[in-house]
């Protein structure tokens, strides 16, 4: 009896003792993040005091005043990057469940043909097509607007290959059923496939948000005009603008950070699945 | 069946958005780019494109910069294995007992989900060379004088190094986590019961069963380390004295610096190759290490 109970509390406390090292690692990792909110609160003087302030002795909200008013302030730069963010988290989930549908579901000519050219495709840097998409959205008029940012990002391989395997899950029973029952297949996308794949869906369109939210090479290179600057850009401007204004830097990278934040946490659970799943599998 | 067919002819209007989106914004730039590496283009210059032949590639083989982002971009592969095994011993943590589990796994995702520039910048900050927090703990500890980390040409690099294992160690772990959820309890059991020890268990069942999935992240993970460019870019801009040009680097420069779109096009037809090669290497060794 007292052996086992005894057995039971080493068990508890080297449990404890692991869960206070992951805690300390995690923190480890963390700290960036902790220091930069907790400097955007700090006045200059308190930036770099050693030991470092992990809670602001005094602390000011006027950084992050000054960031979202300044000039062309952050206000403007969250409503392009929320624009443009939204526009695909909405937009690419649906063009990529449409063609995976496409791929998974029906048997069409040369349809193993194209699937192979995604393939390659996806194998293509980015930075190979920054040259020839410059030149084109010159030609085509819409280098320097949120067009070039919007039309590409519309069409992602990523997408397709998700979301297709998660279609390829479902039993090619009920399609055929409902197909041989005379619903075609726009039907029964819409009121099987998307109602399904629910979960799939959602968590791409967060992927998404956030690779749109974080695109800085992109806006780099197709944007010009600072009034249609995304988020990273403007941070990046008012980096050059802030010189040696830590505090006013860290307030400005926490406003960037945030809404990154927000969607973690309340996505939590299909953001973690959705990248276990799509990489165990894939 | 006329219907049944017109069903079936519904795959070419299920694909033909992505197809179309994808044939103007990816296979017909990848076809002009291509074209573009054998010709002497400069934007906006006037003059059409000459061919060249391979000369854009002679000429970088003789850039100085050439030379020195294949160094680095060789040395941004470097902190891949490192974060993959951090990841790996993270996750192996979590999975055995702990107390949080999923809160102290949401902590260590959120590092990796929230990067981007925001965070690039504020490991400029902590890398600050004279007051910043990094070098006053180093001094605090005793080092009089710390590195100048992304002020100097000699420690630039470093500092990229730990920032992108920071980085990646979260991702590593939440992919790790799930492989290991998928190894079954009976056979670890089994193994327990024979008297393994737990470095057994880790050398003869655990790394065996999850070598499919340090596959998947060594590959993804070298390819997206050669592709990195905004992190490194938003602190550095390749510099000091180019210490920090990577590939991408290179080819964005040559491009929208200098607009020599021919051979901005020949170097990232070379970033191409470069990640094709080491991919193929992986590939090639894999059969001696990875268990399916």
């Amino acid at each position: 009896m007292n052996l086992k109970l005894s057995r039971i509390v080493k068990e508890r406390i080297g449990k404890g003792i692991k869960t206070i090292i992951m805690v300390l690692a995690s923190l480890l990792l963390l700290s960036p993040m902790i220091w930069m909110i907790s400097t955007s609160f700090k006045k200059a003087k308190d930036v770099f005091t050693y030991p470092i302030q992990w809670i602001p002795q005094e602390p000011v909200l006027s950084n992050h005043i000054k960031v979202w008013t300044a000039g062309d302030g952050f206000a403007l730069y969250y409503m392009n990057s929320l624009k443009i963010s939204l526009i695909l988290m909405i937009g690419a989930p649906l063009m990529a469940a449409l063609a995976a549908y496409g791929f998974s579901r029906i048997e069409f000519k040369g349809r193993n043909a194209i699937f192979v050219l995604y393939l390659c495709l996806m194998m293509i840097p980015q930075q190979v097509l920054f040259v020839p998409k410059f030149i084109m959205f010159e030609w085509m008029h819409i280098y320097n607007t949120h067009w070039a940012l919007i039309l590409p990002g519309l069409f992602t391989v990523f997408g397709v290959f998700m979301i297709r395997q998660f279609f390829m899950s479902i039993p090619h029973e009920i399609s055929e059923a409902a197909l041989i029952d005379g619903a075609g297949h726009f039907r029964i996308f819409m009121k099987i496939f998307l109602p399904l794949s629910k979960p799939v869906l959602a968590t791409f369109a967060i992927i998404d948000f956030t690779w749109t939210w974080n695109d800085y090479e992109n806006a780099l290179i197709f944007l010009l005009d600072k009034k249609l600057y995304t988020v990273p850009l403007g941070m990046q401007n008012f980096m050059l603008e802030a010189g040696v204004d830590y505090n006013m830097m860290m307030a400005a990278a926490t406003a960037g950070v945030v809404p990154l934040l927000v969607v973690f946490f309340i996505g939590q659970k299909y953001i973690i699945q959705g990248f276990s799943s799509s990489a165990v599998k894939g | 069946m006329s219907w049944m067919k017109r069903q079936r002819l519904l795959g070419y209007v299920f694909i033909a958005p992505n197809l179309i989106g994808m044939i103007i914004f990816m296979l017909i730039p990848a076809l002009f780019s291509f074209y573009l590496m054998f010709t002497d283009w400069v934007f906006a210059s006037g003059q059409p494109p000459h061919f060249i032949g391979l000369d854009n590639f002679r000429m970088m083989v003789k850039d100085d910069l050439f030379a020195v982002s294949v160094k680095n971009t060789l040395l941004v592969l470097i902190p891949v294995p490192i974060s993959i095994l951090f990841g790996f011993l993270i996750a192996v943590m979590l999975n055995n007992r702990v107390y949080f589990q999923k809160t102290l796994r949401a902590f260590f995702f959120a590092p990796y989900f929230t990067s981007g520039i925001a965070i690039a910048f504020v490991w400029m900050v902590l890398f600050q060379p004279t007051n910043g927090p990094i070098n006053a703990f180093l001094r605090a500890a005793g080092i009089t004088d710390p590195p100048k980390w992304f002020a100097s040409p000699d420690t630039a690099m470093y500092a990229v190094l730990i920032m992108l294992i920071a980085g990646g160690i979260g991702y590593n772990m939440i992919i790790y986590l799930a492989a290991l959820q998928e190894i079954s309890s009976e056979q670890l059991e089994a193994a327990k019961m024979d008297g393994a020890r737990f470095g057994q268990l880790l050398r003869l069942i655990i790394l065996p069963l999850v070598s499919p999935t340090t596959f998947f992240l060594m590959i993804t993970g070298f390819i997206g380390s050669i592709k990195g460019f905004g992190m490194i870019y938003a602190i550095t801009q390749g510099g000091p004295a180019n210490s920090t040009t990577v590939f991408s680097i290179f080819a964005y420069k040559k491009a929208f610096s200098f607009y020599e779109m021919g051979y901005a096009s020949a170097v990232s037809w070379t970033m191409f190759l470069l990640i094709l090669c080491i991919t193929l290497i992986q590939w090639a060794g894999q059969k001696r290490w990875v268990h399916y």
